[in-house]
């Protein structure tokens, strides 16, 4: 059983980078700004998710699960 | 003033002052045609940020792409130095386009992520705390020289795992890579020195860690030899890149950040209120105010409607920071110095995939500075009438930066 995860862009953060495309692209796909939009937040792994966002080089990526509502990125603290 | 003069770049009223000069621009024409040096000068907020993100339609491959001799001219018997600039530089990170950027940047990408870095914060605190240490009893200093400088040669060395004795030399390595974009017409010479110097340096230090890895930088980027992505001069070069990438730039973001607080002595005391809570969202500001980095370039890979205008394929581009920065459309009362400004969505580590790879370092780096600074000197003055810049059109560099203090005085 794979929990379900929630995958938020914080636009005032993101640049554009594309990184995270990269790493997850069934989760993440640039908008006409060319910033990152969350299409599918079960589109990958969630290995590969927590890694998009710990590569984000703004830090705007945040995963949550989605049953609890636990952060699981940025790590508290 | 004629048109030719409107153009000069290097003009010593526009290294004094790029603001005013470049506010004129973007007000009149955010994507100007420069016939002096044959180029577009991007400096509307809007217009830099799209030209960023079109990376397919903007190269980073100057020196691939470009014939042109280097700009302002060089003394004519150096001109055959330029190629071992091209080679060095046309084969660094920075001037790579997809897909071979991605790869390569995926190879260093991970080392210095903002989570990765926030383990290296004790060392930056404790780096210059050493440095103030032995500053503070002096009364006065030339903050370049003798602070702004050495600081981000010890972090980096120190991320390189090179000998603490070797930060002398790498220095000078460093200081003569700052000709790259000067306008002095023998740059070449020091520059190529340089150049050569940080291959002869590193390549002894690639062949150790491709036979004994560590979780220095160089590690990773010889790791990347090793999986095939790089090249052994790539790996060179680029060690070369991090190496030089964050010197002047966090060296200008310390000098000119000090300066405009020093220079609103209301800022200064704000931070001074409460230096830890106030030290990242100011040095934001200090980085959006007086950017480290005025512009760089890009060549346009095809034909490009921008801002109402035709940039052809082949064209030299250079956007400007020092103006984008400044866009009222993008931040209100652009040219107050506002310290807790935000949101704050400044160009000065651009934008895009060429984001800057040492931003969570440089970050840092300036944070750790001026929360240490509010906290040591109640108050730090100017020691001269009127500071000089580097005539440098990539770069805002101060020339130095004499500042005094009265000890023990609270
Ligand atoms: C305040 C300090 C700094 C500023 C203002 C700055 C600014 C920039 C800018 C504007 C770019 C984009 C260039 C372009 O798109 O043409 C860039 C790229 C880069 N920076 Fe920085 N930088 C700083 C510090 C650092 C540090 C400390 C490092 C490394 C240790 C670093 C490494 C790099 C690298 C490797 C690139 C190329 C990235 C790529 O092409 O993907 N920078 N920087
Ligand atoms: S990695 Fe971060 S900055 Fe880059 S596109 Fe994704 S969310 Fe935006």
């Amino acid at each position: 059983m794979t929990r379900r995860l929630d995958v938020f862009v914080d636009h005032s953060r993101c640049v554009g980078n594309a990184m995270c495309l990269a790493t997850a692209p069934g989760v993440f796909a640039h908008n006409a700004d060319r910033q990152s939009e969350v299409v599918d937040p079960a589109g990958d792994t969630e290995e590969k998710i927590l890694e998009a966002a710990f590569n984000c080089p703004t830090g705007a990526i945040r995963v949550e699960v989605d049953e609890t509502g636990k952060r699981l990125f940025p790590r508290a603290g | 003033m004629t048109r030719t003069d409107l153009d000069d770049l290097f003009a010593p009223e526009v290294i004094a002052d790029p603001y005013s000069y470049f506010a004129q621009l973007r007000e009149a024409d955010p994507v100007h045609w420069n016939e002096r040096f044959q180029l577009w000068v991007i400096t509307g907020y809007e217009e830099v940020v799209w030209l960023l993100r079109h990376h397919e339609l903007f190269s980073s491959a100057i020196m691939k792409h470009s014939t042109s001799p280097p700009y302002p001219p060089v003394d004519p018997e150096d001109l055959p130095l330029f190629d071992e600039v091209r080679e060095f530089r046309g084969d660094q990170l920075v001037e790579q386009d997809r897909p071979e950027h991605l790869h390569q940047r995926g190879v260093v990408h991970e080392y210095f992520t903002p989570t990765a870095m926030e383990s290296w914060r004790p060392f930056v605190r404790n780096a210059v705390r050493e440095l103030l240490d032995e500053l503070e009893p002096l009364g006065r200093m030339d903050v370049l020289t003798v602070f702004a400088a050495p600081l981000p040669v010890r972090i980096i060395a120190q991320m390189m795992d090179v000998p603490f004795e070797d930060r002398d030399y790498l220095r000078e390595l460093a200081d003569s890579i700052l000709y790259m974009n000067r306008g002095e017409p023998w740059r070449l010479r020091p520059l190529t020195e340089g150049m050569r110097g940080i291959v002869e340096y590193a390549a002894p230090l690639v062949e150790e860690r491709l036979e004994c890895p560590g979780d220095d930088f160089i590690s990773i980027l010889a790791r990347g030899e090793k999986t095939g992505v790089f090249t052994r001069h790539q790996v060179l070069v680029n060690t070369g890149l991090l190496l030089f990438a964050g010197h002047e730039t966090t060296m200008n973001l310390i000098c000119n950040g000090l300066l405009a607080l020093i220079r609103h002595p209301d800022q200064w005391d704000r931070l001074r209120a409460d230096p830890a809570g106030k030290a990242r969202l100011a040095t934001e500001e200090c980085l959006r105010y007086d950017p480290p980095v005025k512009s760089t370039q890009r060549i346009a890979a095809e034909d490009v409607e921008l801002g109402g205008r035709t940039i052809r394929k082949g064209d030299r581009i250079r956007w400007i920071m020092a103006a984008a920065n400044r866009d009222p459309s993008a931040f209100p009362d652009p040219d107050r110095f506002d310290i807790g400004r935000q949101p704050n969505p400044h160009v000065s580590f651009g934008s895009g995939i060429h984001y800057c790879l040492g931003v969570a370092l440089a970050r840092m780096e300036g944070q750790e500075v001026f929360r240490a600074l509010a906290e040591r000197f109640p108050r730090l003055e100017l020691a001269t009438e009127e500071v000089e810049y580097q005539p440098s059109i990539q770069f805002r560099s101060l020339k130095s930066l004499p500042v005094t203090w009265t000890q023990g005085d609270q």
